[in-house]
């Protein structure tokens, strides 16, 4: 029998997780928010007519997905200083976070606009429809419905990528529970508790992203 | 024959290393209705792709109306046109593709309504009654609402019909509007295009392998041959009485698959 106490999980193990729970949460979204920008320029940069520019670009996103997460947030936190940029770990690593996913957004951005047929651009220039009305009427509502799932699965997968802060000291739920435990000598409570929170959270988020999702199909595509 | 609605001027298409139209001149004029036929990849629906802007060309110049299309007047001379002069030019046409290409989170009626209000600045009451009206010469008046996926293949080319119509072009332009039908929906689609081409205020532009079709309707029928015009005259002559021994091994080939 696991050996498990309840009047520490309620007076050390919750206050303190729910704590960092708050900074999980909040570095999930920002970075979430990040990525959703973020992939939207590279895949502009991608598309460029400059060649220049969309072979930089595709190199940096091939770059960037080839390469581990933790050893980009390792890269950031250590070599960011010696150029003379300090910030605060949990900066860091969002920003991290919010690259990594850029790189993979960016791809999901591409997709869904290739899989408008091309028919589709064609009816809009013999309809002599401005390249701004062509994108906001015709493919945007069309690209749509691939593209919210899969940029959900992201949200989803950024989330479970957070505890790779606890390596670089961001006071993350992961972090946090090690503490607890190195502190007490008791692992048990916080590290069930974390990962209860992250079921918890996944499955908050799928039925987040469902909801989204239905809510474009409702709205753009019938 | 008044002043050609459109011209072809030594006009030279290529993919990469494949010439597919090779300085290809070409007249079509106001009001005229004109027909190319050929063999698959002869270059037919090349034509109508540089016209409606959906290809560039390599060389040579395509008039519209006497003003050049792909290209501009610039100090007493003719250079790259503008996006928007191509803009302005190319909205004299209209084109209805082989699959239609209606759009499909839009109803019949928003398909017609959307592009008048967005590039010839209707108010949306206008454009909605234009596009009744169209919708009616269509015989699509109670599909006002429905989403393409809810309508018959015939019916969605209709409506495309009346999509292309909505924007006023002066000449429209028909890939194989029928070839994605079953053959029942083919009649309803070309009765249609005979109205269009009976009114003759508009220029018409079709390829087609509909030969019954092509020879009551037209007033010139083109053969084309590896992106050249090999014959060209009024149907009677080109069905009934074929020069070219190419044209001669087409027809038959085409009159045997039937
Ligand atoms: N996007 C493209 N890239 C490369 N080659 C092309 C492209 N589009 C057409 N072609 C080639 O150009 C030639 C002419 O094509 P086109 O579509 O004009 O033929 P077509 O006469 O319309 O034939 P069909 O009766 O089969 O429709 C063909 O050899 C075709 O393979
Ligand atoms: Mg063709």
């Amino acid at each position: 029998m696991m050996d498990w106490r309840w009047d520490f999980t309620f007076d050390v193990v919750l206050p303190r997780l729910w704590e960092a729970a708050g900074i999980t949460v909040y570095a999930t979204v920002v970075s979430f928010a990040f990525a959703l920008v973020g992939g939207l320029i590279l895949m502009l940069l991608k598309m460029s007519a400059f060649k220049p520019i969309s072979f930089v670009a595709s190199e940096v996103i091939e770059f960037i997905r080839g390469t581990p997460l933790l050893v980009q947030i390792f890269f950031l936190f250590f070599v960011l200083p010696q150029v003379g940029i300090t910030l605060p770990p949990l900066t860091t690593g969002i920003m991290a976070i919010a690259i990594y996913n850029s790189a993979l957004t960016a791809e999901v951005y591409r997709a869904g606009l290739q899989a408008v047929p091309r028919g589709q651009w064609e009816a809009a220039v013999a309809l002599n429809l401005s390249p701004y009305r062509t994108f906001r009427k015709i493919i945007i509502p069309q690209s749509l419905p691939p593209i919210v799932p899969a940029l959900g699965n992201y949200l989803i997968a950024i989330f479970k990528e957070t505890p790779l802060l606890s390596f670089v000291a961001v006071g993350e739920i992961m972090h946090a529970s090690k503490l607890i435990g190195s502190e007490y000598y008791r692992f048990n409570e916080a590290v069930t508790i974390a990962g209860i929170f992250f079921l918890v959270m996944s499955l908050v988020s799928a039925a987040l992203v469902r909801a989204a999702e239905n809510y474009v199909k409702r709205s753009i595509l019938h | 024959m008044t002043r050609p609605k459109i011209r072809f001027e030594r006009v030279t298409k290529r993919y990469g290393a494949l010439t597919v139209l090779d300085g290809l001149d070409f007249e079509v004029a106001e009001g005229e209705v004109v027909t190319v036929i050929g063999p698959s990849g002869s270059g037919k629906t090349t034509v109508l792709r540089v016209l409606m802007t959906l290809e560039g060309i390599q060389d040579g110049v395509i008039w519209v109306s006497g003003e050049p299309l792909n290209m501009m007047h610039s100090k007493g001379g003719l250079v790259p046109a503008s996006k928007a002069h191509i803009r302005k030019i190319r909205s004299r046409i209209g084109m209805v593709f082989q699959n239609f290409n209606l759009f499909p989170h839009m109803t019949a009626l928003e398909n017609c309504i959307e592009a008048p209000i967005q590039s010839l600045g209707l108010s949306k009451a206008e454009a909605v009654e234009r596009a009744m009206e169209l919708l009616t010469m269509v015989g699509l008046t109670d599909k006002r609402d429905q989403y393409p996926s809810q309508l018959s293949g015939g019916q969605q080319q209709r409506v495309a019909i009346a999509r292309a119509l909505a924007m006023r072009p002066e000449t429209i332009l028909f890939d194989e509007p029928t070839s994605a039908l079953d053959p029942e929906m083919v009649g309803e689609v070309l009765s249609v295009i005979r109205e269009l081409a009976a009114e003759h205020s508009y220029t018409i532009l079709m390829v087609t392998h509909q030969m019954g079709f092509a020879r009551e309707i037209s007033d010139r029928v083109c053969f084309f041959d590896g992106g050249k015009i090999v014959e060209q005259g009024p149907p009677d002559d080109i069905f009934g009485n074929p020069q070219n021994p190419r044209l001669q091994q087409f027809l038959s080939k085409v009159l045997e698959a039937r």
